[in-house]
């Protein structure tokens, strides 16, 4: 099974995480084995987000200015993986949500998580390793509760592959 | 992880509270023939149950639900309507707890009634009080 050849809806991507409470993240070279990424991702290990946002890479330059010279310029550098804010409706008995609430209590621990986008027949994985912090539940009313929290990749630590 | 709420389990706790409320004044879940002979009556209707879906291949990822029923009052007398109206607003309005009754109720986040309007129908000689109660359910 190929990588997904079509345009996908939004509400395709999952988000999945390594489980237990001291998880050794993977590899770089894990992290872009589908084998091992597509393992994680199963009903147990998935946080139930209402919505996965905007994943990949920050930009990332070095501006120069020499005085003088007539032009400035752009260098670009190696971008870190983007931070993530995540909203997931809040279940005080979710296992997932509870263990991203100690991991954000820690602060230091790494996990690998997985963002998975298929079009039912091919899937295309993002795996990054990184730190939970700023967990918030956000109870205003007329809605459901919200568990907030965001994402920290770790610099360099992430890889793409699909299902082949 | 949401379950899919059961509307039939709407309905019944509807009619069950709505019956507590305003007894002895009935309370009918559809406008029936019972309108030519009631001086006063209440109906109900149920929509926008609704959870929002969320995102992924989890068919539980949803939100809460909050749907809404329209109370429709009509009676005789218009004074009648009104202080039934006012009966619902009192005993609604901001509740929280056990909706339904014990055999068929369920917990509430809150109720939110609100009082749309009133009318009067001419052909049924029928004045008419409307409200709009919208219930906060944890799923």
């Amino acid at each position: 099974m190929p990588l997904p050849s079509k345009v996908l809806p939004g509400f395709t991507a999952s988000l999945f995480m390594q489980p237990g409470a001291t998880p050794t993240a993977l590899s770089n070279a894990a992290l872009a084995t589908v084998a091992t990424v597509s393992a994680l991702c199963i009903t147990s290990n998935a946080v139930l987000v209402e919505a996965v946002p905007a994943f990949g890479q920050d930009d990332a330059v070095a501006s120069f200015t020499v005085a003088g010279s007539r032009q400035s310029d752009k260098i670009p550098t190696q971008s870190a993986p983007t931070s993530m804010t995540i909203t997931a409706a809040w279940n005080p008995s979710d296992t997932v949500i509870q263990q991203i609430r100690t991991d954000a209590y820690s602060g230091l621990t790494d996990r690998t998580f997985i963002v998975q986008a298929t079009d039912g027949t091919g899937t295309v994985y993002y795996a990054f390793n990184a730190r939970v912090s700023q967990f918030q539940i956000d109870a205003q009313p007329g809605a459901e509760a919200k568990a907030v929290f965001s994402i920290h990749p770790r610099s360099g630590q992430y890889g793409w592959s699909n299902s082949a | 992880m949401a379950t899919q709420q059961n509307p039939v389990q709407y309905a019944k706790a509807i009619q069950y509270q709505l019956q507590s409320i305003v007894t002895p004044v009935p309370v009918y879940a559809t406008f029936n023939r019972n309108f030519a002979i009631e001086p006063k009556f209440v109906t109900w209707m149920l929509r926008n149950v609704h959870q929002e879906v969320f995102t992924g291949q989890n068919q539980n990822n949803k939100s809460i639900d909050r749907p809404v029923f329209q109370i429709s009052i009509f009676t005789q007398n218009i004074e009648d309507g009104f202080t039934i109206s006012n009966q619902i607003l009192q005993s609604l309005h901001g509740f929280s707890g056990l909706f339904g009754g014990a055999t068929n109720g369920f917990w509430i986040a809150k109720a939110d009634v609100q009082w749309l309007y009133n009318s009067y129908d001419n052909e049924d000689k029928l004045a008419q009080v409307f409200l709009d109660c919208t219930l906060d359910i944890p799923t």
